[in-house]
């Protein structure tokens, strides 16, 4: 497996010198460097987002790229129900609160649950006014 | 005649145009993206309130539903999330519900809020999918005022401001 760790700037700088010298830049090309680094992730991130393994393969020798971001774009991509809402911290703690204080039947909820079972249930009868309030 | 509640559909095009309303988001959806997502993107089903006015009808309100995943941004430890059910919460979206302002105050809202709670309550008993919450988002304090009347609790303070019901207790959960 590729080796992914926690890098500080010094670390990076040294990754970041290492690849521009394996890439054929010279010392004064640091931003041919970026754009070549953003595209080699670009087509990476492209392949994940369409489902795809992204593995380096040698005859019998395979090995599989893994990386956070590529599991974060795999579990967006399989999240089995629809639009996802990300809570804060604040509103899960709001959530854990709502969950945990047990069933409050609000006088206009206990209502609109007798309307819902009432086959009198009728809608308004509106009055168009010519302007908006 | 009385209003009736449909579907959206490509019959209701020609009266998108007129519905009014104060917040210019609730209008552009209608009018742009409501359509296209009930029958191209399946994101959300809208539906509307027709009324018929000396034989004309008009758009008095809609509201959209979609599925939800309620999720947490962060995965930071946090005192009391034993308690909850594991995340992701599936839930149902009230993505919308707007009435036209030449029509507000005359209790359509509450009709629209019954119609789509009750729709809601109608999957969720049915039985062929499991969900606990309904969640909203409310633009502006009026609106968050509507919807804690019927039982929504506010998770944030600032707009818009997301909104849930538990449905559990409604819906039977043991």
């Amino acid at each position: 497996m590729a080796r992914f760790q926690a890098l500080t700037n010094n670390v990076l700088d040294q990754e970041l010198e290492m690849l521009r010298e394996r890439l054929g830049l010279g010392a004064s090309q640091k931003a041919e460097l970026l754009r070549e680094v953003a595209a080699l992730a670009a087509w990476i991130v492209r392949q994940a987002e369409q489902g795809r393994l992204v593995e380096g393969r040698r005859g019998t020798d395979v090995e599989a790229l893994r990386h956070p971001a590529i599991e974060r774009i795999r579990a967006a991509k399989e999240r089995p129900v629809g639009p996802r809402v990300a809570l804060t911290d604040d509103e899960v703690s709001r959530l854990a609160e709502v969950l945990d204080r047990g069933f409050v039947l609000s006088p206009a909820l206990r209502a609109a649950l007798a309307n819902l079972a009432s086959t009198k249930r009728r809608p308004p009868k509106l009055r168009w006014k010519k302007t908006a309030a | 005649m009385a209003v009736r509640i449909e579907a959206l559909g490509r019959q209701h095009r020609t009266l998108l145009a007129q519905f009014q309303n104060q917040h210019a988001s609730l209008v552009e959806y209608l009018t742009r993206f409501a359509l296209r997502h009930g029958e191209k993107d399946l994101l959300a089903r809208t539906y509307v309130a027709i009324d018929e006015v000396a034989g004309a009808p008009r758009l008095a309100g809609y509201f959209s539903l979609s599925t939800v995943s309620v999720d947490r941004a962060s995965a930071a430890r946090l005192p009391g999330l034993n308690r909850l059910p594991g995340f992701p919460i599936a839930g149902v979206l009230l993505a919308r519900l707007a009435v036209d302002a030449r029509v507000q105050g005359q209790g359509l809202g509450r009709f629209l809020f019954e119609e789509a709670l009750g729709l809601t309550l109608q999957l969720g008993r049915a039985g062929p999918v499991a969900f606990r919450l309904f969640v909203t988002d409310a633009l502006d304090g009026h609106a968050a005022g509507f919807y804690e009347r019927f039982g929504l609790a506010r998770l944030g303070d600032q707009f818009p401001c997301r909104m849930v019901l538990d449905l559990g207790p409604i819906l039977g959960a043991r």
